[in-house]
């Protein structure tokens, strides 16, 4: 019996009434539409039935039947199938069960859409404020359709997020809003004793930028890629390739094969540079320069690299709905297989001079331990979870672009510590170059771009994942009018890592806490994509906000002075 | 193990030696076809707009302030580099050129302003061929644009013929903020 009739018998037989429909369109997604109140129980029998939670979108739906729309996505990775549970609640009464108890890793989404869309959830553990500005006005929910993605509201003065109760006996120590060893604004209150971590609380979505509204209401479908791929400054391609992806598949066009090879090998160039650039800043985070130093030198070659194919060194702008916007040419071929060389014997260099370093043992071995079990629970993705046995790895279970033909290990450890995690970087390093190597030998000829010959159809919904070098993005898009979707999440790979760091830094000693919060490689922009920018934490802070804004007017006042002078 | 890693590590860093360029008295060379600042041509734009209408950073923008002049800015400020525009061009009036030391004081030294004649279709206000065969490049706004270039703020309002009261209207355009 195939999966998708296993799943509906299932629900059916515990359900009966709740269940509305399981579509059959498309057979990679099985979409199931149950009633609001069972929702928790669907989702607890697609778990049992062997599924990984991905995440949870919410959208509105306020204008067609007055309902808020709320979708759990699930990933069956043995039959290389996603399930969408929907559901909805009507606007005037917002209340939907939290399956967090269940999903300890569906607390954020859930969050999330309570902060965006106004939707509660019955029986969530921990009903904080996760995205919104702690001075947000109630009642107004930036990603309903009703408010304009260029609201500004009031800002107020001295509120201040509740930190979570200090367990008895411990200290906090602030990490942030800004700190030196993170390379964004977000704020960890750790509580320790003495030198040991006892727990933290995490108060972060500090560098919102408003991309999902921005993108449902401003541009069009191929400008999307463009921005998308300034969610991260790492995995730029990562996002594009899976917004397109998802884009094509909504529209069920098919982008010719030869574009597919190229997207594999951008996406394989960002994981090689990313990889060498995180073991970069691992080793300074334990203060090991040398190695920082190092890999970096090795990452400008391909950083330059991708500036002869692309025409940029980050932000490839190669992507766009419908394939890629550059081919790969004889010349540009043999240049690629002369830095990969390069890359490759740089790297063994590198990997023989510090795979015996008894001080990079001490600092990464059984650090930021958690057993497979909780990384299986929290829903941890990419080296993180490979580094504790959980073996995942989207390009090998939903393969997408020419991933199907290529040849590769996937690594995975059970140490379920820091040292784990940078093997692991360093051998999918290898790999990538590996199947860099693949993509040129087996790349067919032909188009490398097709156009779309109708407009995209309204209301057609499709998820895709992509393995960003840091764990796998996941992206769902439901189709709208004006040439552009109406809503796009993008959940990225740090987003569930993220929510797991509490438990990784529990019991460890305070001086691992950067090496432990870096080993997940997080970016808090990709997972800070969504609302509006509000710096102000309420951190008993010295300065105000209208001092501040006062200082950052002084600081502008040339570019004043410039604009009364083009008025004039 | 300790000293042999130290010793694989000297070695490590020694064969390559010193690896920084002298930048800005060294520079490497660019490669051909770098993404660096869009440059117009204001001999071959025909004004149709598709620049302005795909721009992903919304910072070309187009004002018309009567029926045969149009104004089109590009504010480099916020350029991202995409080539988007260029892309897009019928004309191919744009390039996207291999200067990127563009760091300057002044918003105007990166802002291209490009004055346009236009003539008028009777049938549709605009004479021009935009129709693009990809369904989804195609030019969503209309033919008339009042974008606010004191502001540099694209405005979605536009309309099929030329209207007064919406280029007043634009005129008044502030940003939105939080203060009083
Ligand atoms: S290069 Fe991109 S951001 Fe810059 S003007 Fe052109 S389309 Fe806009
Ligand atoms: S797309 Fe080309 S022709 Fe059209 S307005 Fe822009 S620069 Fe001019």
């Amino acid at each position: 019996m195939s999966k998708r009739k296993e799943l509906e018998a299932k629900l059916i037989a515990h359900l009966r009434d709740d269940v509305v429909c399981v579509e059959k369109t498309d057979p990679r997604t099985i979409f199931i539409d149950v009633k609001r109140a069972g929702i928790r129980e669907a989702s607890k029998i697609i778990t049992t039935a062997g599924a990984r939670y991905l995440c949870s979108v919410g959208y509105d739906n306020i204008e067609r039947d007055g309902t808020l729309g709320m979708i759990h996505t699930f990933a069956l990775d043995d039959s290389d199938q996603f399930v969408c549970c929907r559901t909805s609640a009507p606007v005037g009464d917002p209340v939907i069960e939290s399956i967090t108890p269940d999903l300890p890793s569906a607390g954020w989404s859930e969050r999330e859409v309570t902060d965006l869309l106004g939707l509660r959830f019955a029986g969530h553990p921990k009903p904080k404020k996760l995205v919104l500005a702690d001075d947000w006005p109630d009642g107004i929910y930036p990603l309903r359709k009703d408010v304009p993605h260029n609201f500004v509201p009031k800002g107020a003065e001295d509120v201040a997020y509740e930190l979570d109760e200090a367990p008895p006996g411990t200290k906090i120590v602030p990490v942030g809003p800004f700190h030196p060893s993170l390379h964004e604004p977000e704020h960890f209150a750790v509580y320790v004793d003495g030198e040991t971590i006892k727990g933290c609380d995490y108060r972060g979505f500090m560098t919102h930028r408003g991309i999902e509204k921005l993108c449902t209401t401003q541009i069009s479908y191929n400008e999307v890629p463009f921005i998308a791929e300034r969610i991260c400054g790492i995995c730029g391609s990562v996002h594009a390739t899976a917004f397109s992806q998802a884009v094509e598949s909504a529209a069920g066009l098919v982008i010719p094969r030869r574009a597919e090879f190229i997207r594999t090998m951008m996406l394989e160039f960002e994981r090689i540079h990313s990889n060498l650039l995180w073991l970069g800043v691992a080793g300074h985070l334990i203060g090991f320069d040398t190695v920082f130093m190092q890999a970096w030198r090795v990452r400008e070659q391909i950083m330059w690299l991708c500036e002869r194919l692309t025409g940029n060194r980050k932000t490839y702008g190669m992507i766009l709905v419908g394939g890629v916007r550059r081919d790969i040419t004889p010349e540009i071929a043999d240049d690629i297989r002369r830095v990969m060389k390069n890359i490759e014997d740089d790297l063994t260099i590198i990997h023989r001079a510090i795979e015996k370093d008894t001080s990079i043992h001490k600092r990464t071995k059984g650090v930021g331990t958690i057993t497979k079990q909780q990384a299986l629970d929290w829903s941890l993705v990419g080296p993180v979870a490979r580094a504790r046995g959980v073996d995942i790895d989207a390009r090998r279970d939903h393969p997408y672009a020419a991933y199907d033909e290529m040849k590769f290990e996937v690594p995975v450890l059970d140490s379920c510590d820091v040292w784990a995690t940078l093997v692991i970087r360093v051998v999918e390093t290898f790999e990538a170059i590996k199947i860099v190597r693949q993509c040129l030998d087996k790349m067919p000829g032909g188009e490398f771009f097709v156009e779309m010959k109708d407009k995209i159809p309204a209301q057609r919904h499709a998820i895709t994942v992509v393995e960003a070098p840091r764990g796998e993005s996941v992206h769902y898009v439901i189709t709208g009018e004006d040439n552009r979707p109406e809503r796009w999440r993008v959940r990225a790979p740090t987003f569930p890592n993220l929510q797991a760091v509490p438990l990784m830094l529990l019991d460890e000693q305070f001086g691992d806490f950067p090496i432990i919060m870096g080993s997940i490689d997080p970016c808090f922009s990709c997972t800070d994509r969504v609302a509006v920018v509000d710096l102000q934490t309420g951190q008993s802070s010295s300065i105000t906000k209208a001092e501040l804004d006062a200082l950052s007017r002084r600081a502008q006042s040339p570019s004043h002075s410039l604009q009364t002078m083009l008025r004039g | 193990m300790w000293l042999t890693s130290k010793i694989k590590q000297i070695l490590m860093v020694m064969k390559p030696g010193v690896v920084t360029l002298d930048y800005p008295n060294e520079r490497p060379p660019v490669p051909a076809n770098l993404r660096g600042q869009p440059v117009f041509d204001h001999q071959k734009c025909i004004g149709c707009g598709g620049c302005s209408d795909h721009c992903p950073a919304r910072c070309i923008l187009v004002r018309d302030v009567c029926q045969e002049l149009r104004v089109m800015l590009y504010d480099g400020s916020r350029c991202t580099y995409c080539g988007r525009c260029a892309d897009i061009c019928p004309e191919k009036a744009i390039t996207m050129s291999n200067s990127f030391e563009i760091a300057c004081d002044q918003k105007e030294d990166i802002t291209t302003r490009m004055e346009l004649f236009m003539m008028t279709c009777q049938r549709c206000g605009r004479c021009y061929e935009m129709e693009k065969t990809n369904a989804i490049d195609r030019i969503n706004l209309k033919g008339f644009r009042y974008d606010n270039l004191e502001q540099r703020a694209l405005i979605r309002k536009t309309s099929e013929t030329f209207d007064p009261a919406l280029l007043k209207e634009s005129d008044n355009y502030q940003r939105p903020s939080d203060k009083e």
